[in-house]
C-alpha cells in the first residue's frame, strides 16, 4: 500500500524537478543567445544544405561509391561553382555600386529633379516640395549603397564562416544516421516507437519540402536569367548583370506573393540607372519576362516540385512573412515560410502520433 | 598522431564482430549477409533495455519494425476487454518478433511486453528503405530473407488450417 502511495509522490517530484531543469535551461539559452546566435544560423545555413546534397550523395552510394568520398565529390563540385561566382561576381557589383553612388549625385538626378519640379509645379504649386524629396532619395539611396559596398569590401570577415559552413555540412551529411540513433536513444522506452515513427515523417515531408523550394528556386532563377539574357541580346545589353539578377529572382522566389517584386525591382532599377536608349520597351521586356516566368512557375514547376504536404493559407504565408521580416530583416523572410512549413508538418505529424499511439 | 577528423573520415575496418553483429548473424532475416553487410546493418539497428512490465509496443499501434530479443523474455499477449490480457506465447533469447511490420504500417495484432528486464535490438521500416535506397544489393538481400520466412510461416498456417479442417470434419462426421 504504501508503495503505492510514494509512486505517484515521486512521479510528481521528478515532473516538478525536469520542469525546473527545462526552465533553467531555456533561462541559460536565453542568456547565451546573443553569443550563439551566429553559431545556430551557421548550424542552420549547414544544415540546408546537407538536406539538398544529401539525395545526390545517397544516389552515389548506391551505385557503390564511398559515402565520405562521393560527400567530398558533390561538395567539391558546389565550392568551386559558388567560388567562380563570387569570384565573377563581388567584384563587379563592387564597381557597379561606387558608379551608381557617383551617377546618383550627377546627371540622372539633376534631370530627375527637374522634371519632378516641373511636374510639381505644375500640379501642386510646390517645387521646393519635389527637391525635398529628391534630397531624401539621394540621402537614403547614398546610404543604401554605402552599406551594400560594406558589406561586399568586408567579405573577408565572412570567409572563416563560410569555411566553417561547408565542413559543419560535410559531417552533418556523413553521419547523418549516427546523429539521428544518439537522439532516439535518449528517448524513454515509452516514446520510442511514437517518436521514431514521427522524426522519420516529419524527416521526410520537409527534405521533400526543402529540396522542391531550392529546386523551384534553381529553375525560375535559370528562366529568369534566360529572359533577361534574350532582352540584352536583342536590346544591345540594357541589363547589367543579368546572371546575378536572375539566379536572385530565383531566390526572392521562395517568398511567396513578395519574392516575384523584390526578384523584378533589381532589373528594373539598374535597367534605368544604365540609361538606354530603348529604356520603355526595356521596362516593359523585363516586366513581361518575370510575369512570364512565375505564369510557368505556378503553372508548370512548382506543382511538380514542391511538395504538397505544406500547402499554407495566404493569410498564414503573408503574416509569417511579415513576423520572419521583424525577426531577421530579408534573411528572415526568406526563411519565415519554410519554418513555418516545418512547424506545420511537425505539429500535423505529433498529432498522428499521439492519436495513433497508446501511450498511458 | 591521432587526428579525429581524418579518423571519422577513413572509417577504420573494424577487426573483430561486435556483440550486436554477432546476434544480427544468427537472426534468419540477416543470416545470408556476409561480415562487412551485418557491420553495414548494425549501424541502423537500435539496441534498447526494457525493464520487467514495460510494454515494448502495444496492440493497435502503428507497425514501425521488428525486434530481435538479447537478453530477458518478452510475452506476447492480446489485449482484450476491460484492459484484460490474454497470453499467446512467450520469447526467450535469440527470439525475434514484429518482423511484419517491415512491410506496411498495419496495426500490430498483439502487444509485447518485458516479462523479464530486457535487452533488445529494434530494426525498422524507415531504416530499412533508406538502406534500400542507399544499398539496394544489401537491402534486396534482406527483403528475400523476410519473404522467406513470412512464406515459411504462411506455409505452417496453412498446413495447421488444413489440419484443423481435418479434425472439424471428423468431429462433424462422428
Amino acid at each position: 500500500m504504501n508503495n503505492a502511495a510514494v509512486a505517484p509522490a515521486g512521479q510528481i517530484n521528478k515532473t516538478i524537478w525536469r520542469i525546473f531543469f527545462i526552465l533553467i535551461g531555456m533561462a541559460f539559452l536565453f542568456l547565451i543567445f546573443p553569443y550563439i546566435k551566429m553559431v545556430l544560423l551557421m548550424l542552420i545555413i549547414a544544415w540546408l544544405i546537407s538536406m539538398i546534397l544529401n539525395p545526390l550523395v545517397d544516389y552515389m552510394e548506391s551505385i557503390g561509391l564511398n559515402r565520405a568520398v562521393a560527400i567530398l565529390m558533390v561538395m567539391l563540385i558546389i565550392l568551386g561553382l559558388v567560388i567562380a561566382i563570387v569570384a565573377g561576381i563581388v567584384p563587379a557589383v563592387i564597381s557597379a555600386m561606387e558608379s551608381l553612388k557617383t551617377k546618383l549625385n550627377t546627371d540622372l538626378i539633376k534631370s530627375l529633379t527637374i522634371q519632378l519640379e516641373q511636374f510639381f509645379e505644375k500640379n501642386f504649386n510646390n517645387a521646393a516640395l519635389a527637391r525635398d524629396l529628391i534630397t531624401k532619395l539621394q540621402q537614403l539611396g547614398g546610404e543604401m549603397i554605402l552599406r551594400i559596398g560594406f558589406f561586399l569590401k568586408n567579405a573577408g570577415s565572412y570567409i572563416a564562416f563560410v569555411g566553417i559552413v561547408p565542413f559543419v555540412s560535410f559531417f552533418m551529411i556523413k553521419d547523418k544516421r549516427l546523429f539521428k540513433r544518439m537522439l532516439i536513444s535518449q528517448v524513454p522506452n515509452r516514446y520510442f516507437e511514437l517518436f521514431l515513427n514521427v522524426l522519420h515523417k516529419v524527416g521526410n515531408q520537409v527534405t521533400r519540402y526543402i529540396q522542391g523550394q531550392a529546386m523551384d528556386a534553381l529553375i525560375v532563377g535559370l528562366l529568369s536569367v534566360l529572359g533577361l539574357f534574350i532582352i540584352n541580346l536583342v536590346f544591345d545589353n540594357p541589363i547589367p548583370f543579368f546572371f546575378f539578377i536572375g539566379m536572385l529572382a530565383g531566390i526572392a522566389n521562395m517568398i511567396p506573393y513578395l519574392g516575384p517584386i523584390v526578384g523584378a525591382v533589381p532589373a528594373i532599377l539598374l535597367t534605368i540607372l544604365s540609361n538606354s536608349s530603348d529604356l520603355g520597351t526595356v521596362l516593359i521586356w523585363i516586366v513581361v519576362v518575370f510575369v512570364l516566368v512565375q505564369v510557368i512557375d505556378n503553372n508548370l514547376i512548382s506543382p511538380l516540385v514542391v511538395s504538397k504536404s505544406v500547402n499554407m493559407h495566404p493569410i498564414t504565408v503573408v503574416i509569417a512573412v511579415v513576423i520572419g521580416g521583424n525577426i531577421g530583416g530579408v534573411f528572415g523572410m526568406l526563411f519565415a515560410v519554410p519554418a513555418w512549413g516545418i512547424i506545420k508538418v511537425t505539429m500535423k505529424e505529433v498529432s498522428w502520433g499521439l492519436r495513433s499511439y497508446k501511450l498511458k | 598522431m591521432k587526428n579525429p577528423i581524418w579518423d571519422n573520415i577513413v572509417n577504420k575496418k573494424k577487426t573483430e564482430l561486435s556483440d550486436t553483429t554477432r546476434i544480427l548473424a544468427t537472426v534468419p532475416i540477416f543470416s545470408d549477409l556476409d561480415m562487412k553487410e551485418l557491420i553495414e546493418v548494425e549501424k541502423i539497428v537500435h539496441r534498447r533495455k526494457y525493464k520487467k512490465g514495460e510494454p515494448i509496443f502495444r496492440m493497435g499501434d502503428p507497425g514501425l519494425g521488428m525486434y530481435i530479443i538479447v537478453e530477458g523474455t518478452v510475452e506476447i499477449v492480446e489485449e482484450v476487454e476491460n484492459n484484460e490480457c490474454k497470453h499467446i506465447t512467450d520469447l526467450d533469447k535469440g527470439a525475434f518478433f514484429g518482423d511484419l511490420a517491415l512491410l506496411d504500417e498495419a496495426p500490430r495484432s498483439a502487444s509485447a511486453i518485458a516479462k523479464l528486464d530486457c535487452d533488445i535490438i529494434g530494426f525498422f521500416r524507415p531504416d530499412l528503405m533508406d538502406l534500400l535506397y542507399r544499398k539496394p544489393h544489401l537491402g534486396i538481400k534482406i527483403l528475400w530473407a523476410l519473404a522467406k520466412v513470412i512464406g515459411e510461416r504462411l506455409r505452417r498456417t496453412n498446413e495447421q488450417l488444413s489440419n484443423l479442417q481435418c479434425e472439424l470434419k471428423v468431429t462433424h462426421h462422428e
